[in-house]
């Protein structure tokens, strides 16, 4: 174990330390995601960030947004595209900063963690060295939390990705990469110019309504639990899959012994004969490799059960408080 | 391209006004409030500090609905604009464009007004305002005040209503429509997070015990409060009134009355999911950390 951790990669020195993201930002994030999700037309709703780096802190500003269409069909994306180059042309004028810095998505219940996310996150990073990929909590905010999490590819994994789109075992651990250290989690900091703090003093004082006393019988419970079964299911039949490669491995390597032990037999028994021995054949053309199981759905299962797990225990702990609390007001 | 202003008279050259009269797009609906969501103010605001060195002042479109008598303004983006002494220009290719492809994202919106920053209403404002007419036949103008003038960063909106003598002198005057900043709950929370900020910096995850025991707080001081109410009205100090003597019945009459044991046993049996639902997790959680080490081993 002291080992592993002496082996693995050292961080990047001049890699982003914290993202910094302006409230107005955050407010087009919150609208655009709380609106879509009203209308429930899409639960996957996206956008690209703007913004820029700052090297002498390392640190990388978003400043501004955009939302995109979803980009199911190939004609939405062409729109996106063509929505995209039009706002970075128009934006150029009005001195905002028309530098893509990474993308913005919803997610439901930590569910974005898909095969989608990590080619988007994978393309932002082609073209930028350190594109960000934001996520959206919607339903923390109902709970009345702001939970805005930026992510990126590990530069181990980033260059496993580039290299090949689907895994094998023996590339993950060659490459040291597992379903933890698969995305890096970096801070996001909020910070407003002092304009905007007299705007916010200027709002006056705003009546948060979420209750935060409400017991864990909610629904979050049991789908959160719903979906980690579903999770586990994944993994299990991915293991199953894994199981049958090795089994028609090893199964290859038993036939091709025996196939080399026959054609001896049958070699000398020609030779006792007086015969021509057969020509001796490439054991190896016979005998085909099964083709080895991807690994990255499994590492990507792996990674999303991780971040339910992480959220039930969080859902538990102030659960637990808030039962202690209701006795205390019933007896 | 970007760039180009367009002078007002070359555009009302360019359209036909009297034609739109006969269409009866100039016929202006009544406009009693504004609603204003919060996005708006802060991309006013950003647009603002990103203006080039001479300019004094920005402007912008402001993109909502109409409904009943209610503007509700959604969303704005600034729009490059030039003002000497003698003359204002400003891209109104640019502003039709944008408000084009924000209504391709969002179907439902469409332009409702303008804005600018300062408060001060010129000539100039009443041909801009002229331009936003074309597009909407009753715009609001709303603005917003970044030089802080009386320590304060007053928000006004307005109309303008025709006055002066018809066939004669007809101009048209600005006169106030109440406003009102509403957001969602989303953003309400969101909002309560940044003026929590208080001018430092600050990650959004924050603890929920944290939160609880400040909502706990909250509550005791509400309690003390009501509490202190209370006492004073049964010592006779303060006249006491109905309406809230009827909520405090409520409020304690809405704690379900059951017996000791139901409770305990209901609390206990919840407890024990809850306990059993970490349990579970935990377990899931040192399984996957188990079969990533084998696998790097073997």
């Amino acid at each position: 174990m002291a080992s592993n951790q002496q082996q693995q990669p050292t961080e990047d020195m001049d890699s982003i330390q914290c993202v910094e993201v302006t409230s107005q930002v955050i407010m087009k994030i919150t609208r655009n995601c709380q609106d879509e999700l009203d209308k429930q037309l899409d639960p996957h709703v996206s956008g690209v960030l703007l913004g820029l780096i700052n090297e002498n802190k390392r640190v990388l500003e978003v400043t501004h947004c955009f939302p995109l269409m979803n980009s199911d069909t190939d004609e939405s994306m062409e729109i996106n595209r063509e929505h995209m180059l039009e706002m970075e042309r128009s934006l150029r004028s009005v001195n905002i900063d028309y530098q893509q810095v990474g993308f913005y998505q919803s997610t439901y219940l930590n569910t974005h963690c898909d095969r989608n996310f990590l080619d988007s996150v994978f393309d932002y990073l082609e073209e930028m060295n350190e594109a960000i990929a934001i996520i959206y909590d919607p339903l923390k905010t109902k709970l009345g939390h702001l939970s805005l999490r930026a992510f990126k590819l590990s530069s181990a994994a980033f260059n496993l990705y580039k290299a090949e789109k689907d895994f094998t075992a023996e590339m993950l651990r060659d490459n040291m990469v597992t379903y933890e250290n698969l995305f890096q989690e970096i801070p996001v900091v909020v910070k407003n110019s002092s304009l905007t703090n007299v705007l916010l003093c200027e709002l006056g004082h705003v009546q948060d309504t979420t209750s935060y006393f409400t017991l864990p019988t909610s629904s979050y419970l049991e789908k959160s639990m719903q979906l980690l079964l579903g999770g586990l299911d994944e993994i299990n039949q991915d293991l199953l899959k894994i199981n049958k490669y090795q089994k028609s491995v090893y199964k290859k390597q038993t036939d091709m012994m025996k196939y080399i032990q026959d054609r001896k037999e049958e070699n000398d028994r020609m030779i006792r004969e007086g015969l021509k021995p057969l020509p001796e054949e490439d054991v190896n053309e016979l005998f085909k490799d099964p083709a080895p199981v991807g690994r990255l759905e499994s590492l990507l299962s792996a990674n999303r059960i991780t971040s339910h797990c992480d959220m039930i225990e969080e859902h538990v702990k102030s659960g637990i408080g808030k039962l202690y609390l209701a006795d205390s007001f019933m007896s | 391209e970007y760039g180009e202003f367009q002078t007002f008279q070359h555009y009302f050259k360019q359209i036909n006004l009297s034609k739109m009269a006969a269409e009866g797009r100039t016929v202006a609906p009544p406009v009693r409030k504004v609603i204003i969501h919060p996005v708006v103010l802060f991309n006013i605001v950003d647009s603002f500090e990103r203006r080039n060195d001479n300019c004094k002042r920005v402007i912008g479109t402001l993109m909502g609905r109409y409904d009943k008598g209610v503007i509700y303004v959604t969303e704005s983006f600034a729009v490059p604009h030039q003002e000497t002494d003698e003359e204002v220009s400003m891209g109104m290719d640019y502003a039709m464009r944008i408000s084009e492809m924000q209504k391709k994202v969002n179907t439902n919106m469409y332009t409702v007004g303008w804005y600018s920053s300062g408060i001060q209403i010129n000539d100039y404002s009443s041909l801009i305002h002229s331009f936003y007419k074309v597009q909407f036949p009753s715009p609001v103008h709303l603005t917003l005040d970044t030089a802080l003038k009386e320590q304060k960063m007053k928000i006004n909106t307005h109309i303008t209503l025709p006055i002066g003598v018809k066939n004669g002198t007809e101009g048209c005057i600005f006169t106030p429509v109440p406003h009102e900043i509403k957001g969602s709950e989303a953003d309400q929370v969101c909002l309560k997070f940044f003026q929590g900020l208080k001018g430092t910096r600050k990650t959004p995850n924050f603890n929920d015990p944290e939160q609880i025991v400040h909502s706990c707080d909250d509550m005791m001081a509400q309690i003390n409060v009501i509490l202190g109410y209370v006492k004073q009205v049964s010592a006779g100090e303060i006249p006491m009134d109905k309406e809230i003597g009827r909520q405090l019945m409520e409020v304690v009459q809405s704690i379900p009355n059951l017996e000791s044991d139901t409770i305990t046993n209901m609390l206990n049996s919840h407890m024990q999911d809850l306990l059993a639902v970490e349990y579970l997790t935990y377990l899931t959680r040192q399984q996957l950390a188990i079969g990533a080490r084998i696998n790097q081993i073997l």
